[in-house]
């Protein structure tokens, strides 16, 4: 039986040891605060920038120019560029290499080319480029000793099942301690807190490996947990049914594709797209970033399949292409292709479109990075009204750490463990373990994802519309009702991934709400009984929430610089 | 995926058990070799490749992870 072993308290409370929550602890105890990180695994690893990174986005005026309006266009052009709030994508810009020089003073290789900073990948020709190419093998190690200079506990194998509140804002989180041989329940009472637990992965069949449940593009234990976690309290979502589809290597799935130095080709070698004859460093293919259902496309219309061709990239940029590679935590496939003699230089590879997941889809926040939950921050892959990945997280994180610290007298510690949500919650999780036998977690966690891909689809190719969307909420009720009755988990790992399958069946339930009253269709929400764009939406953001069991779907206006 | 623990080369020291983002690995003591639990809930993300002090681990991919390619002398008749 799950007993509540430990009640801490703290300033600041960050969940989720990632990119954002690092730089959010970093900031919060530099500012003064005492904080506490709660990590689902290992902070020097975990997350979806677990074992690397090399593209930062950033505004460098010594680069650039004084001007920043062409280096936002480009960033509002860019495959990031869908859902931001300008006034959002401005403060970030602002901030954005003064994070990258903390970065690089602290042992990040941001300048792995000289003296100074340098830009390159997923750029136009003759445009402006945005993406600061650097090293970020070291990344998570590197931000994880700089939490623990400054001040900031981090505490391992604690992944967060639930947020807390009352009527005036949040007060802590319920966590999981799993870092022993017996698990407990940790609750850690807090005055604000940083939510920073990254994208959604598994909420849709692996588009490549059907059944494989983890081999995904981003990290498999980033679960929806920050928009699940805050939409049970009531915290505002925004464009939550915009399906994002990432691509990558055929089979073999990962992030990373702007790494690899080619072109993209038709089996015949004719090139997909216009935007270049021969990749280089500085400008590679960016047709799938433009194209983004390339790879869908030609399988449908039988021209395909689609292949990366790196053969006509020079040998120091194929040099490069590799270094990079690493830098990006690419190392298992680079190892793979060495030990099966897949050579760049010689083969061409196939590339597909993944499964579609949440990234940059997910709570709203305001300028100070705040959701609609007083005292409750959001930074990363989980915020639903910016995105701008991995220098995103770690740009937002440090300037909300900053705010939070800054701001201290507006909360308070109260007994959070007390309110009837921790006891409810409480007894909930424990019913999973102490249930005598039952059914096992995949079948819930597999249950969503034939939901969603029949249900709630993404395009391209693939339509939503009122009556599935009704039909997959049905199911997905029916489903959950069935899976919390019945699920048994043998030990804590088990609970845990039944965790994630409840959080993930969170999100489908909000995506399929929010792409009912999205009626039109736009990008990959194709909707089969509203097929036209409605341009009277186009500078409109939905957002989703829940009020007294009710849902509430409200349109506003997008947030201009 | 599943990462493979060279028996003979593992010093029982619970790196990979303790970072790996999956928790695919259980170690019932200090000092034991960890078992690779939950194989199938590998993300290949090579944390574990990465960290281990004495090279002991490494990843076999499945073989449906196949990474399809062909040979790129097609691509210029």
């Amino acid at each position: 039986m799950l007993t509540l072993k430990n009640t801490l308290e703290t300033d600041v409370l960050v969940i989720g040891g990632g990119i954002g929550g690092l730089c959010a602890a970093i900031s919060a105890a530099q500012g003064g605060a005492k904080v506490i990180v709660l990590e689902k695994a290992n902070s020097r690893r975990s997350g979806s920038g677990a074992t690397g990174n090399d593209h930062f986005t950033c505004y460098y005026p010594k680069a650039h120019g004084n001007d920043m309006a062409p280096i936002l266009k480009e960033l509002l052009d860019s495959m990031l560029g869908l859902c931001h709030d300008t006034r959002l994508s401005v403060r970030f810009l602002e901030r954005s290499i003064s994070i990258a020089d903390k970065w690089h003073e602290w042992g990040i290789n941001m300048k792995p080319f000289g003296d100074d900073y340098v830009f390159m990948g997923h750029a136009f020709p003759n445009r402006p480029r945005i993406f600061l190419k650097y090293d970020g093998h070291n990344q998570k190690q590197v931000l994880t000793a700089q939490a623990k200079k400054a001040g900031a506990v981090i505490l391992n194998h604690h992944p967060v099942l639930d947020l807390l509140r009352n009527d005036e804002g949040i007060t802590g989180a319920l966590a999981l301690d799993m870092s022993g041989k017996e698990p407990s329940y940790t609750v850690v009472r807090a005055k604000k807190v940083i939510i920073a637990t990254g994208a959604a992965s598994r909420l849709y069949p692996p588009a490549g490996t059907p059944g494989w449940l983890f081999n995904t593009a981003f990290c498999p234990s980033c679960t929806g947990a920050a928009q699940a976690q805050s939409w049970r309290i009531g915290a505002k979502l925004v464009n939550m049914e915009l399906p994002n589809r990432h691509a990558g290597p055929k089979y073999f799935s990962r992030a990373g594709k702007s790494t690899w130095i080619g072109v993209y080709r038709y089996p015949d070698g004719k090139l997909l797209g216009p935007f270049v004859t021969k990749a280089t460093r500085e400008v590679g293919d960016i047709t799938c970033d433009v194209w983004n259902s390339a790879y869908s496309d030609v399988l449908m219309n039988g021209r395909g399949p689609a292949y990366i061709d790196c053969t006509g990239t020079g040998p120091e940029d194929m040099k490069f292409m590799r270094a990079g590679m690493i830098s990006e935590g690419l190392g298992a496939l680079l190892d793979y292709m060495d030990d099966k003699g897949i050579d760049p230089s010689k083969h061409g590879v196939e590339f597909m479109q993944y499964e579609p997941h949440l990234i940059g889809r997910g709570l709203e926040i305001d300028i100070n990075g705040e959701t609609s939950v007083h005292g409750l921050y959001a930074a990363g892959d989980m915020v639903g009204n910016f995105r701008s990945d991995i220098s995103g997280a770690a740009v937002w994180g440090w300037m909300e750490g900053e705010h939070a610290a800054a701001n201290l007298e507006s909360g308070s510690l109260v007994e959070a463990e007390k309110s009837e949500w921790a006891q409810e919650r409480m007894a909930y999780y424990d019913s999973f373990l102490t249930r005598p036998s039952g059914a096992h977690w995949k079948e819930a966690a597999l249950g969503l994802q034939q939901i969603m891909g029949d249900y709630a689809a993404a395009g391209p190719h693939r339509v939503r519309s009122e009556t599935l969307l009704c039909a997959g909420l049905k199911y997905l009720a029916d489903l959950r009702r069935n899976a919390e009755a019945n699920v048994k988990a043998a030990n804590a790992h088990e609970l845990l991934r039944a965790v994630e399958a409840f959080e993930l069946m969170d999100n489908g339930e909000v995506i399929m709400h929010a792409a009912r009253e999205r009626k039109e269709s736009r990008g990959m929400h194709q909707r089969s009984d509203y097929t036209f764009t409605n341009p009277l939406l186009s500078d409109k953001f939905l957002t989703v929430r829940k009020e007294n069991g009710n849902v509430i779907t409200e349109w506003r206006q997008r947030w201009s610089a | 995926m599943p990462p493979v623990i060279n028996q003979d080369l593992c010093i029982g020291c619970g790196t990979c058990a303790d970072i790996c983002p999956m928790n695919v690995f259980e170690q019932e003591a200090p000092k034991m070799v960890p078992t690779v639990a939950y194989g199938e809930e590998c993300w290949h993300c090579n944390a574990c490749v990465l960290d281990c002090p004495k090279k002991a681990v490494s990843l076999r991919i499945p073989l449906n992870y196949m990474l399809l390619h062909v040979d790129a002398a097609q691509f210029k008749e």
